[in-house]
């Protein structure tokens, strides 16, 4: 092996590869279903539901994600004066297991953070899956009701299905920047892949090897996900678009 | 309260140009950056959308190479690796952050503009082309003066929604230490302990500020698509 891609910084890289795969996957999967709820409630709910799901969802869209991480990461725990603060959000016997369990040393931030982009994303996928739902024909929804389907049926049997086939191109595009905006999370001292690749170069001063290897990574990875996305989009019910 | 209240009012200048004596910063940072990039971004992203759909396939395979890796890569990692490999003076050249955000910026939006305007170019109508034919163009012409304008106006929607993205985006720059709307909350709060109290307030004030220019630019991408789509089927009528 080369002399700049030590055991130490493979060691470096794989987790935080790991890490951000392990982001990816939670705010994936959080962001999801908080957006669909979202965009679900900014439909079906009464006009007070109707207003604070709007609400909900043009703040987090409007909002850089980078914002949202530093705010909930960095800013939130500052409303404590300092004593209170140790205590409730760095040294406690909560954050101690999950240290211990995770091995990361500030277990707050990687909560906070995720969270952030979780909000971000979700704001995005309710949009989505909102304008999916559109595509769905008025005659669809009518003959919903004149069947005699009620709310929850109408969402399970109809806005669900349609509503995420049809989006499903614009949610795969989302995921995918969801996935690249994990590398901000660096920025609140998460140890993920980019921190570990920035952290490498300041100890090995090797800025182009680590720097391109981690594009080459990054390609790969995209592309790889792309390709799931890709799958997952042919696996999906047609629900009502075969009608 | 109060008090808070008083150091976000005295420093909401900060955030917005950025700190007297220097050069500026904040939010009018943050939209040069944007309206830098984006345009910048527009001469580059032409051919390579223009290269996608070429007849030669190098040209086509090496466009499509460019557009994939600036799409494929963390805005935040293009900005250090523009900055820490090509601005690092092995080139001959030293970028200072604000070249490397620039640069870094413009091949950003370039490539996901490409995106755009390639769909525009694949959906142009056949007739559009045949008429400036007919008038005895030649290819430059029609690409310029017919082809250009029209995908211009067809993807505005698009397009601005592309503004909206990479003005949000901006606030990665951070990475290289550039003076916009982020950094200034982050020079302004300092390593001050005593800053702690005010945190929440210029992370909040800092997220209005972003919130109310993303927003009223997406409030005017809607009315454009409302105008658009009444000209569209005026344009597909008139066709012959």
């Amino acid at each position: 092996m080369d002399s700049w891609l030590t055991a130490d910084m493979i060691e470096l890289l794989r987790s935080g590869l790991i890490l951000t795969l392990l982001v990816t996957v939670i705010t994936t999967i959080g962001a999801m279903v908080m957006g669909i709820a979202a965009g679900t409630a900014s439909m079906l709910g009464g006009r007070f539901v109707q207003r604070i799901a709007r609400i909900f969802i043009e703040i987090h869209r409007n909002i850089p994600a980078l914002v949202l991480v530093i705010f909930w990461a960095f800013a939130v725990p500052n409303v404590f004066p300092q004593q209170v603060r140790q205590q409730l959000f760095f040294n406690n016997t909560f954050w101690d297991a999950l240290s211990n369990g995770t091995g990361l040393a500030l277990p707050y931030y990687f909560l906070a953070g995720t969270f952030g982009l979780m909000l971000n994303t979700s704001g995005y996928l309710a949009e989505i899956f909102r304008s999916g739902v559109n595509t769905v024909p008025a005659e669809q929804f009518e003959s919903a009701r004149t069947l005699g389907a009620n709310r929850r049926v109408v969402f399970w049997q109809l806005m669900l299905p349609s509503g995420l086939t049809a989006a499903f191109p614009a949610i795969s595009t989302r995921l995918i920047h969801n996935f690249k905006n994990c590398a901000l999370l660096s920025l609140v001292a998460v140890p993920v892949f980019f921190h570990g690749i920035q952290t490498a170069i300041s100890k090995t001063f090797r800025a182009t090897e680590f720097l391109l290897l981690a594009t080459l990574v990054y390609l790969i990875l995209t592309a790889l996900i792309a390709a799931l996305l890709r799958y997952v989009e042919t696996r999906l019910p047609m629900g009502g678009h075969h009608a | 309260m109060l008090d808070q209240l008083q150091f976000l009012i005295e420093n909401l200048p900060h955030l917005i140009i950025g700190f007297p004596g220097q050069r500026p910063g904040g939010l009018v940072m943050s939209i040069i950056l944007t309206i830098v990039g984006l345009g910048l971004g527009f001469f580059l992203a032409v051919p390579l959308a223009l290269g996608q759909l070429a007849s030669i396939a190098p040209v086509r395979w090496i466009s499509r190479l460019l557009v994939d890796l600036f799409r494929g890569i963390p805005l935040i990692l293009l900005l250090v690796l523009v900055f820490q490999v090509i601005g690092s003076g092995r080139f001959g050249f030293v970028l200072e952050p604000r070249g490397a955000a620039i640069i870094s910026l413009t091949l950003y939006s370039a490539a996901y503009q490409a995106e755009i305007l390639r769909a525009g170019f694949t959906a142009l109508p056949q007739q559009l082309d045949e008429i400036g034919r007919m008038f005895g163009t030649s290819r430059w012409q029609r690409l310029w003066h017919i082809h250009i304008p029209t995908v211009f106006r067809t993807m505005r929607p698009a397009l601005t929604g592309q503004t909206i993205s990479l003005f949000k985006d901006t606030s990665v720059v951070i990475v290289v230490g550039m003076s916009e709307l982020m950094m200034s909350a982050r020079i302004l709060l300092g390593n001050d302990v005593n800053n702690a109290p005010y945190w929440v307030g210029v992370y909040l004030t800092v997220g209005v500020l972003y919130f109310l220019a993303a927003y009223a630019l997406s409030k005017y991408a809607q009315s454009i698509e409302q105008t658009n789509q009444i000209l569209g089927r005026q344009t597909i009528n008139t066709l012959p």
